[in-house]
């Protein structure tokens, strides 16, 4: 008997990390196994650059310089995302935003219908303090689909080399 | 990598000694370089990073705060240095500043870098936070206020 999987549509969220990459792997392996269609965000943070420029921490010029770092640091991990899922003979839908990771990526999902998200990795809780709080964590918290929280970096390579 | 990952008892200085911005920078880098073990000329090339961003606009902010930074291409990871001033330091700004936050990161991680700094600046928007930093008397108090 075929499994049956309670999802069709999985994304991951990509914010550079290596934390964000095993997660991608993860995210290819569950859709392969899954039949599932893979969908790829990675949201250059334009908030926190606009809050950096208020705070008089970013002069303009320096905005401009990070935009632009951040975005050729997008598109380095939507190639590479692209290359690992072709490797397993999968397709991925991926997309480079601009604005709140949180809120842009709440938006996908509810536009897309995703239903289920693969984080990278969430914060140990090391402080009591809310505006410690990262970006993933808020997307853990808020999500209005199934999150999945992805760990062990070590054993998803091994996962993804064995497929 | 979030703000905690990075924040070191050993990279605080509470009190800071010097009293102008340019010997504030160089002392918190000494911090630095000493705690890596930095070469002369990596030291030398921090220190200008900072001074030369500086330069293009203080990074003194409201409530006595000031978030030097630089980006530092022989970094692979970022790293913070937290000082804390008794006497208010002229650093640039419309204010004077007493809490110094040295934020130096990787080239690699443009992310990461703005991740912190705004984590750094959510942080310093709770008054109650400030005033606790500003009052505080030592590193390890420093360090506490951040993992309480």
């Amino acid at each position: 008997m075929e499994a049956k999987f309670p999802f069709r549509k999985v994304l991951v969220y990509l914010d550079g990390s290596e934390g964000s990459m095993s997660a991608a792997m993860y995210a290819i392996l569950l859709a392969k196994s899954s039949s599932s269609q893979l969908h790829a965000l990675y949201c250059v943070n334009t908030k926190a650059l606009g809050d950096l420029v208020k705070a008089r921490i970013f002069v303009s010029q320096e905005k401009n310089e990070y935009l632009a770092d951040l975005n050729k640091d997008a598109h380095r991990h939507i190639r590479h995302i692209e290359k690992l899922a072709a490797s397993k003979d999968l397709t991925v839908s991926s997309v480079i935003v601009e604005g709140s990771p949180n809120a842009e990526v709440s938006r996908y999902i509810k536009e897309n219908k995703i239903d289920l998200l693969v984080l990278g990795s969430v914060n140990m809780i090391r402080s009591r303090r809310e505006e410690l709080t990262s970006e993933t964590d808020r997307m853990l918290r808020t999500s209005t689909c199934p999150v999945l929280v992805c760990r062990d970096d070590d054993a998803v390579w091994q996962m993804f080399e064995e497929l | 990598m979030g703000l905690l990952d990075i924040v070191k008892k050993d990279l605080i200085i509470n009190p800071l000694k010097s009293t102008s911005r340019n010997e504030i920078i160089s002392d918190m880098v000494d911090l630095f370089a000493d705690n890596r073990k930095l070469t002369e000329s990596e030291r030398a090339a921090v220190k200008k990073a900072v001074l030369d961003r500086e330069a293009l606009g203080s990074t003194a902010m409201e409530k006595g705060i000031a978030i030097p930074h630089a980006k530092i291409p022989f970094l692979k990871e970022s790293a913070l240095v937290i000082g804390i001033s008794r006497i208010p330091v002229d650093f640039g700004g419309s204010e004077k500043s007493s809490i110094f936050f040295l934020v130096l990161a990787s080239e690699e991680k443009p992310a990461e870098h703005v991740q912190l700094l705004a984590s750094i600046a959510r942080l310093c928007s709770s008054d109650v936070f400030v005033r606790m930093l500003a009052t505080s008397k030592s590193a390890d108090d420093v360090y506490q206020l951040f993992f309480d």
